[in-house]
């Protein structure tokens, strides 16, 4: 496959790091001010197949240690190459790039920072050329539904600037898109079973507006990996009919999710933490976790090593939400997730929110309404559910509200929602001559006590083995 | 144990007040003793409880058998010759008497660790009490103690609730010895069975050792930053008394750190260890030094530096006492298991103990008692050190040329060496004055001192070697990241992404003994390979060190190139042997943290999880060990293959799987009930390398599973033809049987690979839900 290019070119290389002192030649970086890579969907005629076009000095042309600017354009044409897959197919240059040997290629769009080794130049990589062949390659290998490709590299900086601010504004309008696609906009959502390797019935629904609970796979890359590969494991759902606007179900959904699971799963609401969560399977980045005491959601995020408001940490949580199954007020999410309009759309959004880590809620303040994250605790605010609540009364947090209207249904004389610590089918028992019988009965305790009459010893009965 | 549940039902109940019926009651809000999970099918399984997994294993990985010796000589009709179709007196068969010793090793090993286990707890629990909190790494830490968990169905909470766990254990290993007895087994597919049973037993016994000793003394619990601590002979400051630790068992050497703390000593002593007792003992003070594994004993003791040798248990040259007393070094011996014929001091006063060493008229003591080693083990040093003036029994160069010139050139020592180095030649160079033979081979030699033994000129052949080495020997100065124990649930959540994806390969744990080879070098080489190439890299014991013990070309160790952390890439040193338990216990809680399965007394369910999904390989390239034969042998029971060195091949046989028999790899899709080809993977669950290169190849060909995702896949086939290509030259032969469906093909392989496929009639097959267990299938809900 790249038997011209004269270094390696494979998996393996990934990763590799070029120091200074080994470099030589730096493109982009911090050094540069303007430098970018992008690529564009472009009219099938205006491209012409396989030409790389080098404009500006070569690499053998620039001076050793030291640094030029670059310009990386790829444009691609096919049938199925729609300008949504744009930034997905541009993330596939950091990763073709630095499959040679030598090629250290860091960040994406404007940040770019590419070191080529000494030692890779002496073996003959003296040209951007190989580079841009190595992608031609790769593109078309992997992605068949590329019909056409050119590459370009510009070293020039007069070149590069007034390309450079095209650029800029060609990112933010893809971004802007990409914040502004609802899940109504779009037919299909995408489902990956990638992690049903690991367990077998979680099956993640990817939407515009919910990213897969690991946060690497947006609605972007579902649908170009399922136009690549339809048989792949990431596929697409066709919604099918809205059931419930608001908790987010589909039809489409609903059967998909039904196949997938082998049935473990019938239903998904896709915006809500109660009744038909999305399920997990164990590498989602936090949990939004419902606190009874307040009726509202605490969030935590997996690299916060406290306990969490409610006395119980992440890995505590997270042994009870994950597996593909779907648990009433633990919720596996990604980061990306939170970011959306959507987020627990159906159980109130961020009103809901009562907790979160202080650094987790500085990281997220720009999607947070003004209105509430003031009202948000944190572990610097508050460290039981007691002090939680009266933060949140002192707050104002919209989720006081809530609790008026369930004063009705009974509270303990502390303002705690009542627990039932008993529940009967029928508890019968006699009275002045009368039978009473409670069905259902669900019996409440201020506290519990339990005191053993007999301390056990420890050692147990289990100390010989048991036969099967 | 002991305590009630609190999640009870009454069937009826009458009282003044009321009668109940069908009456459930829950209680949530007490926590001690709240582990809802219910009870699974195999709570301390007993020796065939888990026959039927063990035999669907070996119907797979077929023995095959490597007679050491083609004798028995274990009773007094022997000895009998097994060779051919020969039986024995009692009628065993070569091939059951081979097992039949494997599952010898295997109970010593096991025996060893929870005898380990059990001094360790006793004394814990004497010094910290019975309700000391078992706590492995805080809140990143939710599953304390999988694999007590997975078979003993026990979840721990204090360190009291370890000792039924052991009481099991004990329990077993009787059992278990009693099966090699003659005339009780005959099967060898049966002793076979009873090895996994004490492999698994024993990995009880070595997570118990751990955790205790993780939660009351201190050390890093499951910390991926745990601090880099000095390693090797250079590293020790010689103008300081020094004291030396060999073994496993740490409480005598913790007391040793707590006397100089306590006396405001530390600045002024050195604590400086080899073995186990070494990599635990700088858990638990990062100031300690580890000198490097258990080949260094002769050669450090030698050098003359100690000023006082501490041995507990394990892994202890049995002529430690020799050697000590040609350097004029006395010897504590601490563990009841280990008392060298010494005389019982342990209720002596302190003074008469230390006078009578450091007047000499005592060379060594057993003394039973840590607290008091602790202190006289300071004292001696200290007192010793003016005296003794590092009084070495290494040769001067001149004096080591006067040997060499002694030398016959008979090439016994050659014969006598287990790793064949050229040491008569080196010996004739050296006679001439050069003696740059001897320090070449000072990176290859284990330090056994059998050439020594071998020579009929009784020329100290080994400290030769040591003293023509010297440059080499003041240069070791490496480090070592301490061992931080458990590794954390989050940890392994945020790895399920990365694996699914194809960017983490595998895992591989190099772990086990020195009894390397070509020396240490090549553990290091390994490390730091499939480190560079982002698989999570484990390690442990001996092999922990020889990890730390070189330099790239930057002039950094592993440990310092490469994060603590169990991440794509991360060098993970968990520990001691004994920790060796955390890196099956990540494996078993990776089937609780994705799939959420129930870890509870429920063996066969996750070993079938962890063989036929989670890519891991343990590397024991120096195993030496019954220990390191029981450690192997508890990995194989979880469906975990095992790669070992040359020397491995004395282990008397090999777990080999058939890739060519397509019969011999069916699995059920527990998606659809049928029994599809899960692919020669992994092909086997023990095997011997002959080279380095060989085990490299081999390593990454082990981590795939027949639930590999594709990306998964394509990045540990891109691996593997990597490697075969460097190291053994063209595609491998059998790339073909790997591939499943075209997205399988490593992308920037395609071309050739796609040639590979034609020529062996490739087709394309299904990537299954896998499972040996019909039991597993789902019952299809939807049509």
């Amino acid at each position: 496959m790249f038997e011209k290019i004269p270094v390696e070119v494979g998996l393996t290389h990934e990763g590799e790091r070029v120091r200074k002192n080994d470099m030589q030649v730096e493109l982009g970086g911090p050094n540069e001010k303007e430098k970018f890579e992008i690529v564009r969907v472009s009219p099938a005629d205006q491209i012409e197949d396989g030409r790389i076009s080098i404009i500006g000095p070569d690499l053998g042309e620039m001076g050793e240690g030291k640094h030029y600017p670059v310009a990386i354009i790829v444009e691609v044409s096919g049938a199925k190459v729609e300008p949504d897959l744009e930034g997905v197919l541009e993330r596939r240059i950091h990763e073709y790039s630095n499959y040679i040997e030598g090629f250290m290629h860091l960040n994406q769009r404007y940040d770019i920072w590419i070191r080529l080794s000494k030692k890779s130049y002496k073996k003959g990589f003296t040209s951007l050329r190989f580079a841009g062949e190595v992608m031609l390659e790769l593109y078309k290998s992997e992605l068949p539904i590329i019909e056409k490709i050119q590459i370009t590299f510009i070293t020039d900086p007069e070149t590069i600037s007034p390309l450079y601010a095209k650029a800029l504004t060609t990112y933010e309008a893809r971004d802007a898109r990409a914040r502004g696609l609802s899940d109504d906009d779009v037919d299909s959502f995408y489902g990956c079973a990638l992690c049903q390797s690991f367990a077998p019935t979680h099956v993640c629904v990817i939407t515009p507006q919910r990213y897969a609970n690991c946060g690497a796979i947006s609605w972007f890359d579902g649908r170009a990996a399922a136009g690549i590969d339809p048989k792949g494991p990431i596929y697409a759902i066709d919604k099918g009919t809205c059931i419930d606007k608001v908790k987010g179900e589909y039809t489409g959904v609903n059967e998909s999710a039904k196949q997938r699971s082998m049935g473990e799963v019938n239903r998904v609401y896709l915006y809500s933490a109660f009744e038909y969560p999305h399920t997990s399977c164990g590498c989602f980045e936090g949990i939004a976790f419902y606190i009874p005491e307040v009726d509202g959601f605490g969030i935590v995020l997996r690299g916060f090593r406290d306990v969490t408001v409610n006395g119980l940490p992440f890995s505590t949580m997270a042994d009870s939400t994950a597996g593909g199954r779907q648990v009433d007020g633990f919720h596996g999410i990604s980061i990306e997730y939170m970011r959306s309009m959507k987020f627990l759309g159906a159980d109130g959004g961020y009103n809901r929110v009562v907790w979160m880590p202080h650094e987790t809620r500085e990281r997220l303040k720009q999607f947070i309404p003004e209105s509430v994250f003031g009202a948000i605790a944190t572990e610097q605010d508050v460290r039981t559910i007691p002090e939680l609540k009266t933060f949140l009364e002192s707050h104002n947090h919209p989720v006081t509200s809530r609790w008026d209207a369930e004063e009705e249904t009974g509270r303990a004389e502390d303002g705690s929602p009542r627990i039932p610590v008993f529940s009967g089918g029928d508890i019968p028992f006699t009275s002045g001559g009368f039978r009473i019988i409670l069905k259902n009965a669900r019996i409440t305790a201020d506290k519990v006590i339990i005191q053993p009459i007999k301390p056990g010893s420890p050692g147990g009965e289990h100390h010989g083995a048991k036969k099967p | 144990m002991g305590r009630k549940s609190v999640n009870f039902s009454i069937k009826e109940i009458n009282t003044d007040l009321a009668r109940f019926r069908d009456l459930n009651i829950t209680i949530g809000a007490i926590t001690r003793e709240q582990w809802d999970e219910p009870m699974g099918p195999t709570p301390f399984p007993s020796l065939t409880t888990l026959r039927p997994w063990d035999q669907r294993l070996l119907k797979r990985y077929k023995p095959f058998y490597l007679p050491f010796c083609d004798l028995c000589c274990m009773c007094t009709y022997g000895k009998c010759d097994l060779t051919g179709s020969k039986k024995g007196a009692c009628g065993i068969s070569m091939s059951a008497q081979q097992s039949r010793t494997v599952l010898l090793s295997a109970c010593i090993g096991a025996a060893t660790h929870i005898s380990h286990s059990r001094d360790l707890l006793t004394h814990l629990i004497a010094a910290s009490g019975r309700d000391c909190p078992i706590n492995v790494g805080g809140t990143g830490v939710e599953v304390e103690a999988p694999i007590t968990r997975l078979v003993c169905g026990i979840k721990p909470i204090t360190l009291g609730d370890l000792e039924p766990v052991l009481d099991y254990c004990e329990n077993q290993v009787t059992q278990l010895l009693a099966v090699t007895h003659t005339g009780q087994e005959g099967n060898n597919l049966d002793f076979e069975s009873k090895v996994f049973h004490a492999g698994m037993i024993d990995h009880v016994g070595m997570e118990v050792a751990d955790i205790a000793q993780v939660s009351a003394l201190g050390f890093p619990k499951a910390d991926a930053e745990a601090p880099l601590v000095d390693l090797g002979l250079g590293t020790v400051d010689t103008k300081k008394p020094v004291i030396l630790v060999i073994g496993h068992n740490v409480p005598p050497a913790t007391e040793i750190i707590d006397y100089l703390k306590e006396n405001d000593l530390f600045p002024e002593v050195e604590v400086t260890g080899i073995c186990c007792t070494a990599l635990d003992i700088t858990r638990y003070s990062p100031k300690a030094k580890i000198v490097g594994p258990i080949s260094w004993q002769l050669r450090y003791i030698r050098s003359g530096v100690p000023d006082v040798i501490v041995i507990d248990e394990q892994c202890i040259r049995t002529d430690t006492l020799f050697e000590a007393a040609r350097i004029n070094t006395p010897l504590i011996a601490t563990s009841e298991k280990n008392c060298l014929g010494l005389p019982d001091l342990t209720h002596e006063p302190v003074e008469s103990i230390i006078s009578g060493f450091v007047t000499g008229t005592v060379p060594g003591a057993l003394i039973l008692d840590p607290e008091k080693v602790g202190e006289v083990a300071v004292r001696v040093a200290i007192a010793m050190a003016p005296q003794r003036k590092k009084h070495s029994a290494l040769p001067t160069k001149h004096q080591l040329t006067e040997w060499a010139k002694k030398c016959t050139q008979c090439m016994l020592c050659r014969r006598a060496c287990p790793n064949d180095l050229p040491v008569a030649q080196a010996i004739r160079l050296a006679a001439s004055g050069n003696l740059s033979g001897l320090d070449e081979l000072y990176d290859d030699c284990l330090g056994c001192g059998r050439c020594e033994s071998a020579c009929k000129q009784k020329i100290p052949v080994h400290s030769l070697i040591v003293t023509a080495a010297d440059k080499k020997t003041r240069e070791e100065t490496f480090c070592l990241r301490s061992g931080r124990g458990a590794i954390q649930d989050t940890e392994i959540r945020k790895v399920g992404g990365p694996i699914v994806l194809g960017e983490i390969p595998g895992i591989v744990a190099f772990v086990g003994c020195a009894n390397y080879p070509k020396g240490s070098r090549e553990v290091a080489e390994m490390c730091m390979e499939f480190a560079r190439r982002r698989y999570i890299v484990c390690t442990s014991g001996c092999s922990a060190m020889s990890a730390g013990m070189y330099r790239d070309e930057e002039g950094k160790t592993a440990y310092e190139r490469y994060s603590g952390a169990f991440e794509a890439g991360g060098i993970v040193n968990v520990g001691s042997c004994v920790a060796n338990a955390h890196i099956a216990g990540a494996a078993i809680k990776i089937a609780s943290v994705f799939a959420k399965r129930p870890l509870r007394g429920n063996y066969e369910e996750i070993a079938d999880y962890v063989y036929n999904r989670v890519g891991a390989v343990g590397v024991a390239w120096g195993a030496m060990s019954q220990k390191a034969a029981a450690i192997a042998a508890g990995f194989w029971r979880l469906g975990i293959p095992v790669v070992v060195g040359p020397h491995g091949t004395k282990y008397r046989r090999m777990l080999l799987g058939r890739a060519d028999k397509e019969a011999d790899w069916l699995v059920y899709d527990a998606r659809t009930g049928e029994q599809v080809n899960g692919g020669p993977v992994p092909e086997h669950l023990f095997f011997a390398a002959e080279t380095k290169e060989e085990a490299m190849v081999m390593i990454a060909k082990l981590t795939m599973r027949p639930n590999d995702t594709s990306k998964g896949r394509a990045n540990k086939l891109a691996n593997y033809i990597d490697l075969h290509k460097r190291l053994i030259g063209g595609i491998p032969p059998d790339v073909y049987r790997l591939v499943r469906t075209p997205a399988d093909i490593p992308l920037t392989m395609k071309d050739e690979i796609q040639v590979h496929l034609a020529e062996h009639d490739w087709k394309e097959a299904t990537i299954p839900d896998p499972t040996l267990l019909s039991r597993m299938v789902h019952s299809r809900k939807v049509a």
